[in-house]
């Protein structure tokens, strides 16, 4: 184990290691079937909106149950933008941007509020969301929803290519992502939220304001979700107002936990989760799948409360227990703080 | 030495994990399309058959939702195809080979992203997708069916989208759209003798107004009929009591409910009883069953409940010893377990009578082919499949019509429905 360590501390090695997953990622969608590079994509959209969540419930512990609301708003700002003909640049600026501004007016009231407060007033949306999308049917098509699409493959890259365009697509915006959220948390910014998370008092006392960080974080949550929503279009063509459905909300928060909440690898197990186990129950049983996802989730949570991303952690907690070692960081809370001071 | 070592070791990771990359890379799947491909190059001369189809088998596959809000009509759209082939058993085709039909399911919840999902994973060894419910996830994966030039036939939904043909080559609805059955109500009542003050109160969005233009068309120029309030609700909100009371006091004798929600068309019932009002219900196909809904709320037959179809319902005892219902129950019982076994929603009649028309379709390929398939679909016509009602047919030939356009009025009689010859 300290040799892997201290492998793993050589520079090289990590990017070594990187170059790697690049690579890997960017070769594997030639390799794979049509419907395995779509179900990867997929898992890009949505480990982008439960990256999301996790910055602003996994990082700064604030219970939000409206992240479906801004991928949904995202995905509608893409459709209308693409059915418009505007420049696809100015339509992924709008489909982060006025998430934002929505996330950061909500924040700017519900972030006051404390606790379950804060939960009630993110409940809200998706279920405001919805009426609205069928009421503005002008701009949104109404309850038939509206389809746009942008993300054929040019002739240049092959014309029956779609899939792997989409993917790349996918791989790139979430790729930045991923990183952008990554340093983020580790920087002042995400200790600054750590400590908001741990005690609000004490983030005063510092002179950190937990208010201005609360509604920073909630922002940035709801750009991501329109990030996720832009990818979502990108992917499913078509949204409607099922996509934003309060459900959802529900389901990418079990796709957080089960991933592991303050975690970046989480989000994307997340992702995971929330795009293959449906596929995986319909092979079980198509009227069961209800059943069997809650089975999933009530197992996750029973032998990893951690989420699937503290696997890692449990593994090598076991092997040390074996060993009798006195290795005092093992017991540590899988707090964000945790987190962040063993990096 | 100790850094060097390492350094070292670095490099030969990422030599071979550059090596096994490359190698993988190798066998590049290129222009490709995948999927769609399967299957071809067969006999010399013999066209060659699509993916899901074989000398012996064809495979037809739903994606509908089984869980969630809409699992009761949903797992009835699967429910009564598995009942029909099941009892239907192995189908000669149009090319003389004799086929073995399986249906697959796969759960959307009813939800787009899934349902597009399921056709994707699916779409390589699934012949054509059929009978699947809900208009948001039919729409989801219609533009990547056209694209795949994959089957998408007689689904449940009544947008008018789906039967247009030079839109959706690849498509085509089953049920009536919205505005056919609404018309067939303004129909009845323009036709009646006396006098009516019609109250309205219909969902906010394509299916309720669909429901009131079809019926407003109807009744225009009618002298006897007067539309006296109109209210709309949202498809979420949880109560219509504030409608209800409103419209009561509008003293109107006909209430056309253009409602979907199964608990809201429940409630209102019963909330109308509560205000003593009690007028004629006009109710909308997919919520005027009688075990889900008039049951449930004890709604009293005297008032007169009207509904819309175009199958036999096995609940009336005018249908009891009909011999189409009674092989159809016991299809019901004895292949569709899985599913559900009780006909409680109409789309269990709906989904038995697209197997037939399925049926009537693959009689008519003389390729195994999805082009053939569709050309031999969409010319279908006076086709009476099992448990359709006298009046309706099947016909599949007329473009901007789904395959059942026409549909009769009935009334609920206590325990099922009748035919309704007029209004009293």
């Amino acid at each position: 184990m300290p040799k892997m360590k201290q492998l793993w501390s050589n520079r090289w090695v990590r990017l070594g290691v990187a170059a790697l997953v690049v690579l890997i990622l960017v070769l594997a969608p030639w390799n794979l079937d049509p419907a395995t590079n779509q179900a990867l994509a997929r898992v890009g959209v949505f480990a982008v909106a439960v990256l999301g969540l996790n910055v602003i419930m996994g990082y700064t512990g604030q219970v939000s149950l409206g992240q479906i609301f801004f991928l949904g708003l995202g995905a509608y700002v893409t459709a209308y933008g693409v059915n418009e003909d505007w420049n696809i640049a100015l339509v992924f600026l709008l489909a982060v941007v006025i998430p934002g501004i929505a996330g950061y007016v909500v924040a700017l009231a519900a972030a006051r509020l404390g606790g379950l407060a804060i939960a009630m007033v993110t409940i809200a949306l998706p279920i405001i969301g919805v009426p609205l999308a069928k009421r503005l049917s002008d701009v949104t098509g109404g309850s038939q929803g509206t389809s746009a699409r942008f993300t054929s493959a040019p002739d240049w890259f092959g014309a029956d290519l779609d899939d792997i365009w989409q993917y790349y697509i996918v791989l790139a915006i979430a790729a930045a992502v991923f990183v952008l959220v990554h340093n983020l948390v580790r920087g002042k910014f995400g200790r600054a939220l750590a400590i908001v998370k741990e005690n609000e008092a004490v983030a005063s006392s510092m002179g950190i304001s937990p208010y201005r960080y609360k509604v920073m974080a909630f922002t940035i949550a709801a750009m991501i979700g329109g990030v996720s929503g832009f990818l979502y279009m990108v992917v499913v063509q078509y949204t409607s107002p099922e996509t934003l459905a309060f459900h959802h909300s529900i389901n990418l928060l079990a796709s957080m936990v089960i991933g592991g909440a303050g975690s970046i690898a989480g989000s994307l197990l997340g992702g995971a989760y929330y795009v293959l186990v449906p596929n995986v129950t319909n092979e079980i049983d198509p009227t069961l799948t209800a059943l069997i996802q809650g089975v999933i989730l009530l197992v996750v949570l029973f032998v990893l409360p951690g989420g699937i991303a503290s696997l890692p952690r449990v593994i090598r907690r076991l092997f040390q227990k074996k060993d009798g070692g006195g290795d005092r960081t093992a017991g540590r809370p899988t707090t964000a703080t945790g987190t962040l001071k063993t990096h | 030495m100790n850094m060097r070592s390492k350094a070292v070791k670095a490099m030969g990771i990422v030599a071979i994990g550059s090596v096994v990359a490359l190698t993988l890379a190798g066998c590049s799947r290129g222009g490709d399309a995948g999927g769609g491909d399967d299957g071809k190059g067969g006999d010399s001369g013999a066209p060659a058959a699509s993916p899901g189809i074989t000398d012996d088998a064809i495979t037809l596959g739903v994606t509908t939702p089984l869980s969630g809000a809409t699992a009761g009509p949903g797992n009835c759209t699967v429910a009564g195809l598995v009942a029909y082939f099941g009892q239907a058993g192995p189908i000669e085709f149009g090319d003389g080979k004799t086929r073995e039909v399986t249906v697959e399911a796969f759960d959307d919840a009813y939800d787009p992203q899934k349902a597009l999902s399921n056709f994707q994973q699916n779409q390589s060894n699934v012949f054509a997708f059929t009978s699947g419910l809900g208009t948001p996830t039919n729409r989801a994966y219609r533009e990547a069916a056209i694209e795949e030039e994959v089957p998408q036939a007689l689904v449940m939904t009544g947008d008018p989208l789906f039967s247009d043909r030079t839109e959706s080559p690849w498509q085509l609805g089953f049920v009536p759209i919205y505005q056919n059955e609404g018309a067939a109500f303004g129909e009845l009542l323009a036709s009646s003798e006396e006098d009516h003050k019609v109250a309205i109160l219909f969902q906010n969005d394509d299916y309720g107004k669909g429901y009131v233009e079809g019926f407003k068309s109807a009744i225009e120029g009618a002298d006897n009929i007067e539309v006296v309030k109109e209210l709309s609700y949202e498809a979420t909100d949880t109560a219509v009591d504030a409608q209800l009371t409103e419209l009561a006091a509008s003293g109107a004798d006909v209430f056309f409910n253009a409602m979907s929600i199964t608990p809201l068309a429940i409630a209102s019932i019963e909330k109308a009883r509560e205000l003593s009002w009690t007028p004629s219900w006009f109710l909308p196909s997919n919520t005027s069953s009688p075990g889900a809904i008039l049951t449930p709320a004890a709604a009293n037959a005297e008032d007169g409940f009207y509904s819309v179809s175009f199958a036999k319902a096995p609940q009336s005892p005018a249908f009891a010893e009909d011999e189409d219902v009674k092989g159809f129950l016991a299809a019901l019982e004895e292949f569709s377990g899985d599913y559900t076994t009780k006909p409680d929603f109409p789309h269990c009649m709906w989904s038995y009578m697209v197997g037939a028309t399925l049926e009537e379709a693959f009689k008519g390929m003389t390729e195994p082919t999805r082009e053939n398939f569709m050309k031999s679909l969409t010319d279908i016509s006076d086709f009476t499949a099992p448990l359709m009602l006298e009046g309706t047919s099947i016909d599949t030939t007329k473009d901007g019509q789904p395959a059942v356009a026409s549909v009769v009025v009935q009334r609920f009689n206590g325990k099922g429905y009748e035919n309704a010859e007029s209004f009293d």
